[in-house]
């Protein structure tokens, strides 16, 4: 039974043909277009997107990054035939909890064969970046990197301290790739990538994997003693994304810190797991969580001691910089390693005080700006 | 017997929505996306307008902006770029206000700075029809 009422207020529909010009993306703007119209719903009204798809697997980030869609929620729903009453489901569960209010569901294809169809990711990454011979997320980041520099005056020996930190934090986790010490020297010294991204700026990829397992609270109680609880989460898709001249080196993670400390105070936070593909990008969300003020990070770094011994403990086991990024079992290092903290499991690493851990997440460098997606988490340890 | 192939630098696959970029590209003119309903302009070519999802029309800009951000790319994602290395990877804010990544071409490219003056210049590909817009300081 549905705990609150949700309602279809609307639809919109594209002609149907065999030989057709228009894009893949072409039909989805033409489908949301009429729907609009005839609910009067203005796109800023729209805070959830699901693409459900066949014939190429369009992600609903890259669709709704190419229609300007800033998003609370999105989806995959890429269930065969089931997609539409699947994504109909998820978004009804969505509403219900809260996290939106009205959600556009799209389905479509387009098989007239004579028009080259591409992926929105192949599109803008092939036609836009890759002609220019750019060096991959290296080279998006360094441009973030670069500006924050200029901007505010952060220095590589403030981004390096980070990576120094995590380094320090790894040499006792069985788990990382790297757990020699590291200096400033071997930081600044280490080979340029992509300017200013130094080898030691960039995650090694690597194989392995990570698994959370969660439970309803009765369930969890049932399952063991330790229990730790979600107590907020949040995120934010394409921050600023009708914006033509973004802050670059701000982050969604502003918004999604913004909703996190409003239910739980910035200080009462014991550990932080913050995403690090680079360490800019650690500093970058430090500032943009509030922990002070924008362009401060560098002097952050300056002033607290960033390992699990610290007044600031961060990536506690090492991060992805020092474990090594396994694919997308990246984004659940940081989850993991909170729940070994708060369970006081994290042998050689472990944070004296560990009650309660905020969790990041970023993705999808995105053309021209910064973070596609950006979520956060917190943690906590209860009786 | 076939020989093994040299990798081939990448080319834009270019598709209705952004046809009409690439044939004024490959005509020495930096043609933009402008909204009919709320006037905005943005970059890259998409289907609908970013801010309200209005139809667009093409304006063409002036082709100048100034650098907003850069790197120099060591480690190219495509080897074919390899022996053109450091490649001068370049973010351009255009005088109608908007970011595009490109390349900085010319002698003085190694002076770049944040803030510089920079035009347009379009550089041939191995595709005779396809010319990328790319940009030297001024
Ligand atoms: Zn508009």
């Amino acid at each position: 039974m549905r705990r609150k009422r949700v309602c279809f207020v609307g639809y919109g529909s594209t002609e149907y043909s065999r030989k057709s010009e228009e894009s893949q993306l072409g039909h989805y703007a033409t489908a949301i277009r009429a729907a609009l119209n005839q609910t009067g719903l203005n796109k800023k009204d729209i805070h959830g997107l699901s693409i459900t798809t066949q014939a190429s697997p369009d992600t609903a980030p890259h669709v709704a990054e190419q229609l300007g869609f800033e998003l609370d929620w999105v989806l995959n729903a890429d269930y065969g035939g089931a997609g539409g009453v699947g994504a109909v489901r998820r978004a009804a569960d969505a509403i219900e909890c809260g996290h939106l209010d009205v959600a556009l569901l799209v389905g479509g294809n387009s098989f007239d064969r004579s028009v080259a169809h591409q992926r929105p990711l192949e599109y803008q990454r092939g036609n836009f970046v890759d002609v220019y011979g750019y060096g991959g997320p290296n080279s998006l980041m360094a441009l973030i990197q670069r500006l924050h520099m200029e901007n505010f005056g952060t220095t590589l020996e403030q981004i390096g301290k980070i990576a120094m930190a995590q380094r320090f934090n790894a040499m006792n986790n069985p788990q990382a790739l790297f757990r020699e010490p590291m200096t400033i020297q071997d930081y600044l010294n280490s080979r340029m990538i992509s300017d200013p991204i130094r080898l030691f700026d960039c995650v090694m990829p690597c194989s392995g994997a990570e698994c959370l397992v969660l439970a309803s609270e009765e369930k969890a109680k049932q399952i063991t003693d330790k229990l730790v609880y979600l107590v907020t989460d949040a995120e934010k898709v394409h921050y600023q994304v009708a914006n033509m001249l973004p802050e670059k080196t701000t982050f969604g993670m502003k918004v999604v810190g913004e909703k996190i400390f409003s239910e739980v105070k910035r200080e009462d936070i014991d550990l932080f797991e913050i995403y690090d593909d680079y360490p800019i990008a650690v500093m970058i969300q430090i500032e943009d969580l509030g922990y002070c003020e924008k362009g401060d990070g560098g002097k952050f770094a300056d002033a607290h001691d960033l390992t699990y011994n610290g007044d600031f403990p961060v990536n506690t086991g090492g991060g992805e910089l020092s474990v090594g990024q396994a694919g997308l079992a990246g984004g659940f290092l940081h989850v993991v390693e909170a729940l070994r903290q708060l369970r006081g499991e994290a042998d050689g690493h472990q944070v004296k005080k560990a009650g309660r851990a905020l969790v990041t997440g970023i993705g999808w460098l995105n053309y021209g700006r910064n973070l596609g997606t950006t979520a956060a988490l917190v943690m906590e340890r209860r009786k | 017997m076939a020989e093994a192939r040299a990798p081939q630098k990448s080319l834009p696959k270019i598709n209705p929505v952004d046809r009409p970029f690439w044939e004024g590209a490959a005509n020495g003119k930096f043609l933009l996306q402008k909204c009919k309903s709320c006037g905005k302009v943005q970059f890259f070519p998409r289907v609908a307008c970013v801010d309200c999802f209005g139809e667009l029309d093409w304006i063409e800009a002036k082709g100048t902006g100034k650098i907003h951000t850069f790197t120099l790319v060591r480690v190219p994602r495509n080897p074919a770029f390899k022996d053109e290395l450091p490649i001068y990877y370049i973010n351009v804010i255009l005088d109608e206000g908007v970011i595009i990544e490109s390349r900085l071409l010319g002698e003085n490219k190694e002076n770049i700075k944040i803030g510089d003056r920079v035009k347009v210049r379009y550089e041939q590909t191995h595709n005779p029809e396809i010319k990328l817009p790319c940009f030297e300081l001024t």
